[in-house]
């Protein structure tokens, strides 16, 4: 089985976490079972993070305050974490933490 | 273990409100059109498509402006633009509604202003964020002010002075978080130096919009905002100026108001607009804050944190804090000279907070026992005057305490 193939994108400060590259087209490495959004989220912690997991991840999602969309609808719609993740899918991560 | 109160209380679990369950989609449709498949949930229960999400956020920003008719065609704007996503929605919402033809066009002129204020950037960092909102208002084809906060703190409040329109004359230093720090006591905590930030903030806006002819300023204020705002403002002792910190207008000043256009938004919702509208916004480096650092950060998470299990908590709480009024009689009474809100009305009877301050002042006086107890009360009670002439209202009459020019 080969890799999954899926376009990864930051919007509203979350692409500072990663290198400040706004949009990255991944991989994921072909594994027993499906990719989850849950292990893509661990994922990502492990191989793109370049800053503190807490500023991304809180207990096993990601922190409250970033928006996931998967192809440009929202996670709650696709039962968040569980959702299970097929080739070419887009998944965008938006950190919506502003001054105040 | 203490049980005061829980008499009634059968089982343990009754004691609190059960989260709302989180959402489920029935049929996958959109709850408008009914037609499209939807792509975004508000309030953790309404499913909408896009279209029908998109022109429903802008009817509502248009329709407050509508239903409240604090500007008039031809009036000059001032509008605070700052990071994050709400003010950049701000901005598209009115050149889209600028820009349209038909008799609900928006027919006044915004002008922009940015306040530089991020002490804790690098000036690399700063530079580059000033630069990205020039070339982003550009776009919008706004005129746009910046101003240096710390250098209208150092000129004393002489706004017109640092006002500038070329951002080659904005004035980024190394040196401003010392500078600034400078005016404020090294004591003074957290919660005090964010309430005196805000209110030199407020007074910019005030002071930056006479000088540029404007009669309202619109600031990016969410619903999140005013909520957390609402509770600081019990917390910090500022109830008496409630209904102008957090209502629809602060009209404390006679000629300039500030209005919020955006207090029954919330985050997520501007957010996803920004992204379907293909909007960059600024993005500000995050730091971890302890949330038990300032009140202000506490009350924030504390009614971020509800809102996450009881959806209705920001608008329920915005909402009660419509119902509140500032007192009639309160509107002629002198004004704070830091927030500039009325100052309190002075009973015959000592109130709480002058209690406290008599109690304070006459321990700290040495006691003459040459008279009995009730001559030496009598006569600390009439020498004891009223902290009636203070320039400040009670709030700020601690803050006061803090700064070191005023």
């Amino acid at each position: 089985m080969s890799g999954l193939n899926i376009t990864i994108e930051f919007g509203g400060g979350a692409e500072l976490l990663f290198g400040n590259k706004k949009k990255q087209e991944v991989i994921l490495p072909a594994k027993e079972g499906e990719w989850t959004l849950k292990d893509l989220i661990f994922w990502m912690k492990d191989n793109l993070l370049q800053e503190r997991p807490e500023l991304f991840i809180q207990d096993d999602s990601v922190r409250p305050g970033i928006l996931v969309l998967v192809n440009d609808a929202d996670w709650e719609l696709m039962d968040t974490v569980k959702y299970v993740l097929e080739a070419k899918d887009k998944i965008v991560f938006i950190s919506t933490l502003h001054g105040g | 273990m203490c049980s005061v109160g829980d008499d009634n209380l059968e089982e343990k679990t009754s004691k609190y409100m059960e989260p709302v369950p989180k959402f489920k989609l029935d049929d996958n449709k959109c709850n408008k059109c009914r037609a499209s498949t939807p792509c975004i949930v508000l309030r953790g229960k309404d499913a909408y498509c896009q279209a029908c999400f998109l022109s429903g956020t802008t009817h509502k920003f248009k329709a407050f402006l509508g239903k409240h008719r604090f500007v008039y065609p031809n009036d000059k704007v001032l509008v605070y633009h700052t990071e994050g996503h709400p003010s950049t929605s701000l901005l598209h919402f009115l050149r889209s509604g600028l820009d349209l033809s038909t008799p609900k066009k928006l027919r006044f002129e915004p002008i922009v202003i940015y306040i530089e204020d991020k002490i804790d950037l690098s000036s690399e960092e700063r530079s580059d964020a000033a630069e990205f909102i020039r070339k982003q208002v550009e776009e919008y084809k706004f005129p746009l002010h910046y101003i240096s906060l710390c250098d209208c703190v150092k000129k004393n409040n002489k706004v017109a002075e640092c006002l500038v329109d070329d951002i080659s004359k904005l004035s980024i230093g190394d040196n401003d978080k010392e500078n600034l720090n400078q005016v404020l006591n090294s004591k003074a905590n957290t919660t005090n130096k964010r309430d005196i930030l805000k209110i030199y903030k407020k007074t910019i806006l005030i002071e930056a919009a006479k000088h540029l002819g404007c009669k309202v300023v619109f600031t990016p204020e969410l619903g999140i905002d005013i909520a957390s705002q609402l509770l600081t403002n019990v917390s910090l002792g500022r109830g008496i100026h409630l209904a102008l910190d957090v209502g629809i207008c602060d009209n404390r000043d006679e000629d300039v108001k500030i209005v919020r256009p955006l207090r029954h938004f919330e985050i997520k919702e501007l957010a996803m607009y920004n992204h379907f509208n293909r909007l960059e916004v600024v993005a500000k480096k995050e730091k971890l804050e302890n949330i038990y650092s300032s009140v202000q950060s506490l009350m924030k998470n504390f009614v971020g944190g509800l809102q996450n299990n009881f959806p209705a908590t920001i608008t329920t709480i915005v909402r009660t804090g419509d119902k509140l009024a500032m007192e009639k009689s309160l509107e002629d009474n002198p004004r704070c000279v830091l927030c500039r809100g009325p100052q309190e009305n002075r009973n015959e009877e000592l109130t709480s907070a002058e209690s406290t301050s008599f109690s304070h002042w006459v321990s700290t006086r040495s006691p003459q026992y040459s008279m009995t107890p009730v001559e030496r009360y009598e006569k600390s009670l009439e020498s004891f005057s009223v902290a009636g002439d203070s320039p400040y209202c009670f709030a700020c009459e601690r803050l006061s305490h803090d700064l070191v020019v005023s």
